[in-house]
């Protein structure tokens, strides 16, 4: 199994603080790997650690099967990064900026630049200097540097942050196509759950430093539990003929709750109840938890 | 090499775009257009007086109107005005980066850390060395349209390379400023370690020290052509180098290991 990113138990305190606590990460080659965390969490500096900006306190790095050190040895011609909210020289235009990029990362053909500034739709913004950019576009700028060189791995930190609904989209489908036409693996934190929910094969979960769940996306879409929700007209007769039937019966705001997998696995028979009691449902609906719900269950910031 | 070229091209330009380029260019050439205005007055004080200059009751005795003197004040200039203008250059060039938040996307790349703070270096001693030949060309422009007498070819070979001495070891206390404004991530702690330097080569001079600090040799040097000539022994030089290879070393390790964590 080929590994584009592994941690070995690692840590980074910061006096008292344990900003990353023995986290053991594997990110396959070709995963989209979706990193969250609530703010503070410990996913930028996670990022920094993989990208040998700091010294880890315990435990080792690996990118691309290569030893990263904090002296800023690493693979670093295969890896595209965008590290919290991006930069740029602001007195510089976008090409300029791109241009300073293309040279440091010693690629040799002049058209990279033009190629992803079309790429990231950043044409009539190109001689622009970048200190009047708009926050998406100051965005878009920060990905063009990621992208710029063709990167294996993208380490991306929050990169749907500041586009618009359309440019979120975007993103996604760009990333999506990377992986999926060039292999490109992508390790992405993000607090926008329902991008990470859209775009990752893989995902981490980081609270207080520590990583306390890392599944497949699949393996979530199980995880997140289900209910049946009903609407009548009559909730207080309904809920009475449902308990009847020995149904567990939570009262909603507008509606009644399932939470037993009999009552999800066959809502028809909850109908056929409903009807028979003389109220009928207005509405019936299986629901799944949604991600947000599932990750602050699982970090305890909500029952 | 190429990534050194690579690395020098990126600072040259951002050098160029930038207004910090023509303002220290300006607030340079000042020196020579005010030496040159000191020596007109010295020179004709009546006529000084006349065009409003100077106040009537001024005295205006300290110095002879000749080229010498005209260099002296220029080569005090330098060392007392390039202690402050190189400070401010170095401060930006390293700086800039952390008040921009840039530094971030120079820490993972191909181009080695060193290479990027070489490259930065090497860009603040050719804006150091420009700025000195540019003082030294307007200064000899302005000298000749004052019309100072007393010029010899000699004097002014004398003079020139005495600016680049001074040009130089002040350059070489730079590092210094470079490792503050990388470690302070900023403007505010080089430019405070500047002015806290410029005080304290005051105190060493007048505590008679100033040959074994660093930072008041360049001052020393500019007195050099003026009467109270004392030559410089080897030690102050070997101080100020010292001084600059700590600069330089701290500055590459600080690069090459600290956390960057903001």
């Amino acid at each position: 199994m080929n590994l584009a990113i592994e941690t070995n138990r690692l840590s980074k305190h910061y006096g008292q603080v344990r900003a990353v606590d023995s986290v053991s990460l594997r990110v396959k080659q070709g995963e989209i790997y979706g990193f969250l965390g609530l703010n503070g969490a410990g996913k930028t500096t996670t990022i920094r650690a993989l990208l040998g900006m700091i010294r880890p306190s315990a435990g080792s790095v690996k990118v691309l099967g290569q030893a990263v050190g904090s002296n800023g040895r690493g693979p670093w011609r295969q890896v595209g990064h965008l590290v919290e909210r991006p930069t740029a020289y602001p007195e510089l235009t976008v090409r300029e900026n791109l241009e300073i990029a293309r040279r440091l990362q010693g690629i040799r053909d002049g058209n990279a630049t033009s190629r992803v500034i079309e790429r990231l739709g950043l044409a009539p913004y190109a001689d622009r200097k970048a200190g009047t950019l708009s926050t998406g576009n100051f965005q878009r700028l920060g990905l063009a540097r990621a992208l710029l060189h063709e990167p294996e791995l993208l380490i991306l930190d929050e990169p749907a942050n500041g586009l618009d609904p359309a440019g979120v989209v975007e993103i996604r489908e760009l990333l999506a196509s990377l992986a999926r036409e060039k292999g490109v693996t992508a390790f992405m934190s993000s607090h926008i759950l329902t991008e990470v929910d859209r775009l990752a094969t893989r995902i981490g979960i980081i609270h207080k430093g520590r990583l306390i769940e890392e599944l497949d996306a699949e393996k979530l879409e199980e995880l997140r539990s289900q209910r049946l929700e009903v609407k009548t007209r009559n909730l207080e007769a309904a809920q009475s003929a449902l308990v009847q039937a020995g149904f567990a019966v939570k009262v909603g705001e507008s509606a009644l709750i399932l939470n037993e997998a009999r009552a999800i696995a066959a809502p028809d028979e909850v109908t056929t109840i409903l009807v028979n009691a003389g109220t009928p449902p207005t509405r019936l609906a299986v629901e799944q938890e949604n991600l947000e719900v599932y990750f602050l269950r699982l970090t305890g910031e909500r029952e | 090499m190429n990534a050194f070229l690579s690395a020098f091209w990126a600072e040259a330009l951002k050098a160029r775009r930038s207004k910090v380029s023509v303002l220290t260019a300006v607030a340079f050439s000042v020196f020579p257009i005010i030496d040159g205005l000191f020596i007109f007055i010295l020179k004709d004080p009546e006529q000084a007086r006349a065009m409003g200059l100077i106040s009537a009751k001024a005295q205006i005795t300290a110095a002879v109107a000749d080229w010498p003197t005209y260099f002296q004040v220029l080569l005090l200039g330098t060392a007392i005005g390039g202690a402050i203008v190189f400070a401010f250059i170095t401060a930006w060039v390293f700086g800039r980066e952390f008040s921009d938040h840039t530094v971030k996307e120079l820490l993972a790349l191909p181009t080695p850390r060193w290479i990027i703070v070489s490259a930065k270096f090497v860009l603040t001693a050719l804006w150091i060395l420009g700025l000195t030949l540019m003082i030294f060309v307007i200064g000899l422009g302005v000298g000749t349209a004052v019309g100072i007498p007393g010029y010899s070819h000699d004097l002014a070979s004398t003079s020139f390379w005495s600016l680049m001495t001074i040009a130089l070891l002040t350059f070489m206390l730079m590092p210094f400023i470079a490792l503050f404004a990388s470690v302070g991530r900023g403007y505010l702690p080089p430019l405070g370690w500047a002015f806290l330097t410029m005080a304290l080569a005051q105190i060493a001079g007048v505590m008679g020290w100033g040959d074994w600090f660093p930072w008041s040799v360049p001052g020393l040097l500019g007195n050099l052509n003026g009467p109270r000539t004392e030559p410089i022994a080897a030690h102050s030089y070997i101080v100020v180098l010292l001084a600059f290879i700590a600069g330089v070393v701290a500055t590459f390790a600080w690069w090459q290991s600290a956390d960057q964590a903001r």
